[in-house]
């Protein structure tokens, strides 16, 4: 990319992708005054949509701004899209990272990337929004990019892209996270293997929590010497626990009560022994404030 | 608004219920257009792209999107990966589009298939892209599970969809 960036001369007419953006053309190249400054700004048309984009000539290669990939390009992404690499990142926070750099610096194979990753990741569960809108965009940038490229309609170069991702005839794939686990163990090492190990913790976390709280019940039913050696770290986490549980109990009936007693005592009796019935209603309505 | 054009006979009955799926799918007023005949020179199967251009529009205004139907059958596309199966097109962003009801005998019992092409051609041209929800209408058509789903445009289809025909000019 920084060869290419570096190597990048921009002529009136030009076709750029600007990164995130989408195909652009340029309309003029021209120098302009700023701030006492003499500043060379290249004038791009989005498109799409006619946008008018001005960047100064010198921030063109640290904006990755690149010329419309080229025939041996659209290649090798098909060869890529073609390929059965079936990896996609579990971990989310890694995968946002991953996907976040191959938008703005990973060219037409890395919106490829993208695209491919989740929509491996979309046949083992559904894409949460803001991964459903990135796989949107990237297939926008990705179809538009195509189309450029190719010379032909946005519609077939999407058809063309999906006709390798979802092949006619074909069933759509369900799939486990063993799959993922055991294709990123293959290739990547103990890194991802961690990483998925932690998912799957997540994932059997369910699991697990059941037999424990099975464990809890079955303690409380059974009498207190047997469970004692066993789970005195448990009865210790309890203590504290049952505390806060009974401070909880008490504290809504002391809140409760006061609460309810003075508009039925006002209602009532209004009259009736006016000395200590504010004593009795200032203690416990403070609290209640409070909260 | 969506404007329906026929381009072989069908039953009314027919029209209106499809009528009704688009108005509920996409929650723009649809209504049937007319009749038109196919244009001459051109021979089933036809060339879907090129009887796109060749039809004329009736009369509508800026923003509707008019939909032709066909029960004649259209020639698989040729792109640089392949061959699609061709059952409709529709240039994206575009105001025209066209569907044919070929692989269906019985359109009124067939309704729910033709209906669900219907709605894919027809969110194309609102911008919508292939969907991976394998329940939506905008998942590609040419697949296997596809002609069996149901008239439904998932969450993210269905909100982009409504944010384009808000964002229309008229």
């Amino acid at each position: 990319m920084a060869e290419t960036a570096q190597a990048l001369t921009l002529a009136v007419g030009d076709r750029v992708v600007y990164p995130n953006q989408g195909v652009c053309r340029v309309t003029s190249v021209e120098s302009k005054e700023v701030a006492g400054q003499t500043l060379t700004f290249v004038t791009m048309k989005r498109e799409e949509d006619g946008a008018v984009v001005m960047v100064p000539e010198a921030k063109v290669r640290s904006i990755g701004l690149r010329k419309v990939a080229g025939r041996a390009d659209v290649e090798r992404v098909f060869s890529f899209l073609r390929s059965d690499s079936d990896k996609a990142n579990l971990d989310w926070k890694q995968r946002a990272r991953t996907n976040v750099e191959r938008m703005s610096q990973g060219g037409l194979m890395g919106l490829a990337e993208v695209v491919k990753g989740l929509q491996v990741l979309s046949e083992l569960r559904p894409l949460p929004t803001k991964e459903r809108e990135l796989y949107d965009n990237a297939r926008h940038l990705l179809v538009a990019e195509l189309a450029a490229s190719l010379h032909v309609a946005e519609v077939d170069a999407e058809d063309s892209v999906d006709l390798v991702l979802f092949p006619p005839g074909r069933e759509r794939p369900k799939r486990t996270a063993e799959e993922f686990r055991s294709a990123a163990g293959d290739e990547d090492g103990m890194e991802l293997g961690e990483d998925l190990l932690e998912l799957g913790g997540e994932m059997d976390l369910a699991p697990e929590a059941e037999p424990e709280e099975a464990q809890a019940e079955a303690e409380e039913a059974v009498p207190a010497p047997k469970a004692k050696g066993a789970a005195k770290g448990k009865a210790e986490k309890k203590a504290p626990a049952e505390k806060k549980a009974a401070a909880k109990k008490a504290a809504p009936r002391g809140e409760k009560k006061p609460a309810a007693k003075p508009e039925k005592k006002a209602a009532a009796k209004p009259a009736k022994k006016p000395a200590a019935k504010p004593a009795a209603k200032k203690v416990p309505a403070k609290p209640a404030k409070r909260k | 608004m969506i404007r329906l054009v026929t381009l072989d006979a069908y039953d009314p009955k027919v029209i209106d219920r499809l009528c009704k799926v688009l108005y509920t799918a996409f929650g723009v007023g649809c209504e049937h257009a007319g009749d038109m005949s196919l244009p001459a020179g051109q021979h089933e199967p036809f060339d879907a792209q090129e009887l796109l251009k060749a039809l004329p529009s009736p009369r509508a205004y800026a923003d509707d999107k008019i939909l032709y139907l066909t029960s004649r059958k259209l020639k698989p596309r040729s792109v640089i990966s392949g061959e699609v199966p061709c059952s409709g097109f529709a240039n994206q962003n575009g105001p025209r589009a066209l569907v044919s009801s070929a692989g269906v005998k019985d359109p009124e019992a067939g309704l729910k298939q033709i209906a669900r092409h219907a709605m894919h051609q027809l969110g194309h041209t609102w911008e919508l892209h292939h969907c991976l929800d394998p329940r939506c209408a905008m998942y590609p058509p040419w697949t296997l599970p596809y002609d069996g789903g149901d008239t439904f445009f998932d969450t993210f289809c269905r909100d982009k969809s409504e944010q384009r025909i808000r964002l229309a000019k008229s």
